[in-house]
């Protein structure tokens, strides 16, 4: 009841005086409210482009309105449904593998007793993350091609027969998502290992005396404890579902090999080829567009359902 | 109350967020009027005719090709700048347009608006110049500004090519209408592998074939032809092989995304526009073809995603072929081929040789444009007058500094200095909007052979027929942007044979593009076209 009290009492507060009284904090603030203003608010108007029928000369404003002309090319070329599929799931296999891995490094690097290995092993996960999406196509590339490639070359010494993987549709989500496992688990895992260090240590030595052992304290400590970062973790992916990691597929794929594209192509890359292809600025806003009121409702849709379950999970 | 205004504020924040992604990158075009007037830039002129160059300035020129790192270019420019600031006060620094990407680059290039950019190379067959005269990114010109700042220039340029230059009454471009040469594609070949497979001279597809076929079977470690698959390439392998099997005739300035697929039906009948991509049986013989060549494994068979440097490989005796057009074959290719792979005899197979079918080089091919927002425009075309029309200036862009870049031999031969290797020495200025035949030198390491090749092509080579016509695509632009994406779809995979039933391929293609608004789009072409003549 007092708490409550108080609690109103700092809400009942003026705007001016609220403002004033956390001055520091909104000064620690401006740094990331300037960036986004400055990247995120003030080129939103330009999403208008996305109904015009774009002409350099007379520039966004200028030039002539065309309703919704630009998304009809949209739906037009079919393509929108296996767009959408096709990022959703790949998100969905990053999101879902990449948690459960970067949670089942995070435990066992926990574990671990010996600090030289774990610091050792720590490190040589997080290194992919900091080599280029250009580079791991090359590699890529150097691994997989079917003349002298990495994979070639031992499958004809162990006897086998090659096999084109770039004219395999079906191999690539799976390389995919192997890649960006690679890349991502190193890194992901360092958010779960310092929740899993912040869990009270006293609440762990109880449970040794209660003669809990190494599974017990993971399944009934650790991964309840785990469980708010877990949920924000993944509201803060889902809010990028629609969203696609454009360096890896691109660089991965090629820009010509069309055999590939109804397993590899998301959003990203096809706007990215409307728009090289053809410099087609309307075109590709439109998608982008498409792809960012999606990517709104999901993250309404996916909040309001957590917000049901409990509140104080919730993004907002 | 007070919790619902938060919810609204947080939701419509998030919405903000997510709604900005689509505005990436479409801020930039805010100006709406950035066109100086041509007649305010005349009036700059004093009085007593003299031109005002008080101003030091720094002309911006953009050429397409790979910013050399030898220095040998930096040395040029700081000697020609030197010349330059003397004359008109001004220096020129160039701006290249990298080949990796090169029509993406170059069209973003001119979107971006640059207003530092003054001189552009552009060219109305290879690079998109009415597109982008449409789109507003170059600067219209008057026949006073270009008479007085371009004098030279103007006097060698005929009303009539003035005009071939010109959209709704303005001049935009100027042509490098003085300069011989031939830009028909083909395919480059080993005369000395040709004559080992019995082959004395190729000249169609099937013989190409038994070559690449010879070189697969007797030549280890070479590709016959190791060619990266991308679409540039399609296209203009499947252009080459519809020039060499039909008399359909290109139409320039129909950008279909990276490809060209309406023609004229021949020379005789130019003004009626059809598709050899999608009317008769030469784009589905094409399609069996380069499948049996991809399962034959004449290239890699990760073609489409292999991205290696095609030419240098052939000069390195790894791959069997390359392709590109007479003036490469002429100035690049054969000689360095004499030096590096000495006895190779490197022939080229024109795409117009079965058929007969060849237009000449149109003088737009290679065009200068002033940029839509450059600051120095008048300085500019008195840059490109000295470039064009002074030898000392002229020498300098396109051979560099003489004694170290090239010499001038005792027949009066433009010649290079001993050690000089194009691969490593070459200067890269890519001047290719003005050369000029007056003071072109005779160039004593271009291919002698030269001469006889032009004698052949000019006995059936016709002129461009359709100089005039500038297709707006207005109207048409939606089915223009679907079809693109199905010719960016299906051409690469059916040029390289990297398909399962090629003549299903090419059905399902040639339905994919009816859908996407084929036949509009052929009606609008052949209605401008028939307002042109």
């Amino acid at each position: 009841m007092e708490i409550k009290n108080v609690k109103k009492a700092v809400n009942k507060k003026p705007l001016g005086k609220k403002l004033w009284d956390s001055k520091t904090l909104i000064i620690m603030c401006l740094p990331a409210i300037l960036f986004f203003i400055v990247f995120f608010y003030c080129p939103m108007p330009g999403a208008y482009i996305a109904f015009t029928n774009f002409n350099y000369k007379q520039g966004i404003f200028g030039s002539d309105f065309v309703g919704l002309d630009n998304f009809k090319f949209l739906l037009n070329s079919g393509s929108l449904w296996m767009l959408t599929r096709n990022t959703i799931l790949y998100n969905l296999a990053f999101i879902v593998l990449g948690n459960v891995l970067q949670i089942i490094v995070a435990i066992l690097l926990n574990e671990v007793k010996n600090n030289v290995f774990k610091k050792i092993s720590q490190t040589i996960m997080f290194l992919p993350y900091f080599i280029s999406a250009v580079l791991v196509g090359l590699l890529a590339f150097n691994i997989l091609n079917y003349e002298f490639g990495f994979l070639t070359t031992i499958i004809q010494k162990l006897g086998g027969e090659p096999f084109s993987v770039y004219q395999t549709p079906k191999a690539w989500p799976v390389i995919i998502v192997l890649a960006q496992l690679w890349q991502q688990t190193g890194y992901g895992s360092i958010v779960y290992f310092a929740a899993i260090c912040g869990i009270d240590q006293e609440m762990i030595e109880a449970a040794q005396v209660d003669g809990a052992n190494v599974f017990a304290k993971i399944r009934y400590i650790i991964l309840p404890s785990l469980k708010p970062t877990i949920i924000i973790l993944f509201l803060f992916a889902i809010g990028g579902i629609m969203k696609g990691n454009f360096g890896l597929f691109y660089n991965l794929v090629g820009s010509s090999n069309a055999t590939l594209w109804p397993y590899t192509d998301i959003v990203e890359t096809y706007v990215y080829r409307t728009l090289m292809n053809n410099f087609n600025f309307p075109s590709a806003s439109a998608v982008g567009l498409y792809q960012s009121l999606f990517g709104f409702v999901v993250v309404m849709f996916s909040n309001g359902i957590v917000r049901r379950i409990d509140k104080d999970y919730a993004l907002f | 109350m007070k919790k619902l205004g938060k919810k609204i504020l947080a939701a419509v924040l998030t919405a903000t967020m997510t709604l900005s992604l689509a505005a990436c990158g479409g801020s930039k075009q805010t100006s709406t009027d950035t066109n100086p007037s041509a007649d305010s830039a005349t009036n700059k002129t004093t009085n007593d005719g003299g031109l005002d160059t008080s101003k030091h300035v720094t002309v911006k020129f953009v050429v397409l090709g790979n910013r050399p790192t030898n220095g040998r270019l930096e040395s040029m420019l700081k000697e020609l700048n030197t010349v330059l600031t003397e004359k008109v006060n001004a220096e020129l620094d160039l701006q290249y347009v990298e080949w990796a990407d090169w029509q993406t680059q170059y069209n973003l290039l001119l979107a971006s608006g640059d207003s530092s950019i003054d001189l552009i190379t552009t060219a109305t067959d290879w690079l998109d110049a009415w597109p982008n005269i449409k789109k507003g990114s170059f600067m219209p010109l008057t026949h006073d500004m270009i008479k007085t700042y371009a004098p030279n220039t103007y006097a060698s340029v005929t009303s009539e090519e003035w005009e071939k230059c010109s959209y709704d009454g303005q001049i935009y471009l100027i042509p490098e209408n003085h300069y011989t040469q031939y830009t028909n594609h083909g395919i480059f070949y080993r005369g000395d592998w040709a004559k080992e497979a019995g082959l004395s001279n190729i000249n169609n597809f099937s013989d190409l074939g038994k070559y690449f076929q010879f070189v697969k079977d007797n030549k280890s470690n070479v590709i016959p032809w190791d060619v990266s698959g991308t679409a540039a390439n399609g296209n203009a392998l499947a252009s080459g092989y519809v020039q060499s099997t039909t008399s359909n005739i290109v139409i320039d300035g129909v950008p279909i995304g990276l490809s060209s697929i309406y023609y004229g039906a021949s020379k005789d009948d130019a003004y009626t526009v059809t598709s050899p991509y999608m009317e008769g049986t030469s784009f589905e013989d094409f399609a069996v073809l380069m499948k049996e060549w991809a399962d034959a494994g004449y290239w890699r068979e990760d073609v489409l995603n292999y991205d290696g440097d095609t030419r240098e490989l052939f000069k390195a005796g790894a791959s069997g072929a390359d392709q590109h057009h007479t003036q490469t074959y002429v100035t690049d290719v054969r000689p360095n081929m004499d030096i590096k792979q000495p006895g190779s005899d490197t022939q080229m197979f024109s795409f117009s040789e079965p058929s007969k079918n060849l237009v000449k080089t149109s003088i737009t091919h290679g065009c200068v444009a002033i940029g839509a927002s450059s600051k120095n425009a008048e300085r500019a075309l008195m840059v490109y007058d000295l470039l064009r029309n002074d030898e000392e200036c002229y020498r300098y862009i396109n051979y560099g500094i003489e004694g170290s870049d090239y010499i001038i031999n005792d027949s009066g031969e433009l010649d290079r200095p001993d050690g000089w290797d194009q691969s490593i020495d070459a200067l890269e200025s890519n001047f290719w909007c003005g050369r000029n035949d007056e003071l072109e030198l005779p160039n004593a390491r271009h291919y002698k052979g030269a001469a006889d090749i032009y004698a052949d092509y000019d006995t059936y080579a016709i002129d461009y027929p359709y100089g005039k016509f500038v297709f707006d695509n207005s109207k048409v632009s939606t089915q223009i942007a679907a079809m693109a994406d199905v010719c960016a779809n299906y051409i690469p995979r059916i040029a390289f044979g990297k398909v399962d039933d090629p003549k299903a391929m090419v059905a399902e293609f040639r339905e994919k593009l009816k859908a996407a608004g084929y036949d509009e789009v052929l009606n609008e072409v052949q209605t401008q076209l028939n307002e042109s003549k």
